[in-house]
């Protein structure tokens, strides 16, 4: 009898367990961004990212004259992107407010153009939260405002 | 009380009161050894590669008669290259001041970017410059806002360069412990203030300032979060806050008077790229009241391939060291408190190199033959400062004389560690 239960106790079928592993995206985050851009990249980097198309070889020309005849660089990239931000035509979406998600999604897609990753749930919240408490913050401002960041200037 | 005891106390009281700063009601604190001359030096680089014999020794008549004394008459075969530019009806500029008419670049390679570096760091290059890179000593700028006292921001200090390429370089050096931190405002006026320039930021979207303040907000955060490692960009000066939004609306108000910088001074035609320079100098003079500002001309580097445009271009270039002279009397804040220092960077070659213009002259170069290494320096300043129509015709001063005399006129020539210049204050100047 007590040879029976033991019998019934120790014998099992082993299961077959397969192990598997979530896609995970592998980018480049904010720390590991060393490489400064050049002229001629910042110049036309900031010009694709807002009108969505190849600068033109004559403006791009101009820009980088403009851009070596002045010292103070930070100044000079300021005033560059302020002046494409003053084009009547470009690729900045509006904000749609409908909901917390939608705000997500536009702060989520800014950082993935301009920064090239995802924002860190901090980034996520912190702009998201500008967003839906002041109704004066634009698409516009967080465009001028991460394109003259420092983090902007490297990848 | 005996009388080696007194004496004792009196010196060691006398030191005592030498050596304690003194806090001036204005705020400035300085020793008694750093008295400044003047509050204020423009360095005018009347470069380009200047002969002596054209400039000081009038071989063809006086071709600067706003700053040299005297009549001679152009030479009659290439007086038809010549523009008539308005004639100087007061002082010359060496009655205003004190000329050295034999002053040296006696070391290394007459290039513009090298003599460029010597006159504005101090130091002779060797053979190995490297022209793509910022000079390897410390420039004017860096050594003034290091160690004057108090220190002074970057809108203080100013290189107007009349052309690009390694002239970008100047604003600072790569010496340790000097660099961008230090350095001055760099601008070359003729491709900033250009048409290419105003299609380029011409058409700034301004924000007020309650969006300026939210920008901030902004970019403090990505800021922050990006600080662990980087900071802006590497090899750049950087103004203020405060002082980026002066010079930005200065820079639009100078888009918006872009007509002006067509002929501002009335020439017609005549007007050339060296006047545009200074022109756009005594803009920032009338602007910012700089303490230092270094400003350069080089149409007279025409003369590698045509003599008579040469000495044409160095007539102009003496009417605008005139201009800018008289700018800077007419601005409040500059006026009667500012020294004027110009000198070329080098000379020319004596033997001609062969070209021949339409006056049948020969052009020259400069390629390192003794006669390249001979220029002269004006010094310019108040009555009571600088001693007034005087001539020094042997030779004296070098070119990396101009610094440590730049650093002697503002106060801090004393704070400059030791070994970093080995050239003279030109004391000759001043009284």
């Amino acid at each position: 009898m007590c040879l029976s239960v033991v019998l019934l106790l120790s014998c099992h079928k082993e299961k077959n367990v397969t192990y598997e592993l979530n896609d995970v995206n592998i980018e480049k985050d904010a720390a590991n961004k060393d490489h400064l851009k050049s002229t001629l990249e910042f110049i036309s980097i900031a010009y694709s990212d807002i009108f969505g198309t190849v600068i033109p070889t004559g403006s791009l020309l101009n820009l980088t004259e403009t851009y070596k005849s002045f010292g103070d660089k930070i100044l000079i990239e300021e005033m560059i992107i302020k002046n494409f931000l003053n084009e009547p035509v470009n690729l900045i979406p509006e904000i749609d407010k409908t909901s917390s998600l939608t705000i997500d999604i536009f702060v989520t897609d800014t950082y993935k153009k301009l920064f090239n990753r995802n924002p860190d749930e901090y980034e996520l919240w912190f702009i998201a939260d500008m967003i839906q408490r002041d109704s004066t913050v634009t698409a516009e401002l967080i465009y001028f405002s991460l394109m003259t960041s420092n983090e902007y200037r490297y990848y | 009380m005996k009388r080696r005891k007194f004496l004792k106390g009196a010196g060691l009281a006398a030191a005592a009161t030498i050596g304690v700063p003194y806090l001036l009601p204005t705020g400035r604190l300085f020793a008694l050894t750093g008295s400044r001359k003047a509050n204020h030096v423009v360095f005018c680089l009347f470069a380009g590669g200047v002969r002596n014999l054209e400039s000081i020794h009038k071989q063809d008549g006086n071709l600067m008669p706003y700053t040299l004394k005297g009549s001679e008459s152009i030479s009659s075969d290439i007086i038809g290259g010549i523009d008539a530019l308005p004639v100087n009806t007061g002082l010359t500029l060496q009655e205003q001041g004190t000329l050295y008419k034999e002053v040296r670049m006696k070391y290394g390679p007459t290039g513009h970017y090298g003599s460029h570096a010597t006159a504005m760091t101090g130091v002779y290059t060797g053979q190995n410059l490297d022209i793509n890179t910022n000079p390897q000593y410390p420039t004017i700028f860096e050594l003034y806002r290091k160690h004057n006292s108090p220190s002074m921001s970057a809108k203080n200090t100013w290189w107007i360069s009349n052309s690009l390429g390694p002239y970008a370089h100047l604003n600072f050096s790569s010496a340790p412990g000097y660099g961008p931190q230090y350095g001055a405002n760099f601008i070359q006026p003729s491709s900033f203030v250009s048409e290419g320039g105003y299609d380029s930021l011409g058409n700034s979207r301004l924000y007020s300032s309650e969006e300026e303040e939210k920008i901030k907000a902004i970019r403090g955060f990505c800021d922050a979060h990006f600080a662990s490692q980087n900071i802006g960009i590497a090899n750049s000066i950087a103004n203020t806050e405060e002082e980026k939004k002066e010079i930005e609306s200065f820079i639009n108000q100078c888009f918006l008077d872009s007509g002006q910088f067509a002929d501002p001074w009335s020439l017609g035609g005549l007007y050339n790229n060296d006047m545009r320079t200074v022109q756009f100098a005594e803009r920032v003079i009338q602007e910012f009241n700089p303490e230092l500002l270094v400003v350069n001309m080089s149409g007279v580097d025409i003369a590698h391939n045509n003599f008579t445009q040469y000495v044409n271009n160095l007539h102009k270039a003496d009417y605008a060291l005139a201009h800018l002279w008289n700018t800077i009397q007419n601005t409040p804040g500059m006026a009667n408190d500012t020294i004027l220092i110009a000198m070329p960077e080098h000379g020319r070659n004596l033997e001609p190199n062969g070209i021949h213009d339409e006056y049948g002259r020969e052009a020259l170069d400069h390629t390192n033959d003794d006669m390249s290494r001979e220029i002269f320096a004006l010094i310019l300043g108040p009555n009571g400062v600088v001693v007034q129509d005087q001539v020094f015709s042997e030779e004296k001063g070098e070119s990396i004389d101009i610094v440590p005399t730049i650093a002697n006129v503002l106060g801090f020539n004393n704070d400059i560690p030791g070994g970093l210049l080995s050239g003279n204050v030109l004391t000759d100047s001043f009284y």
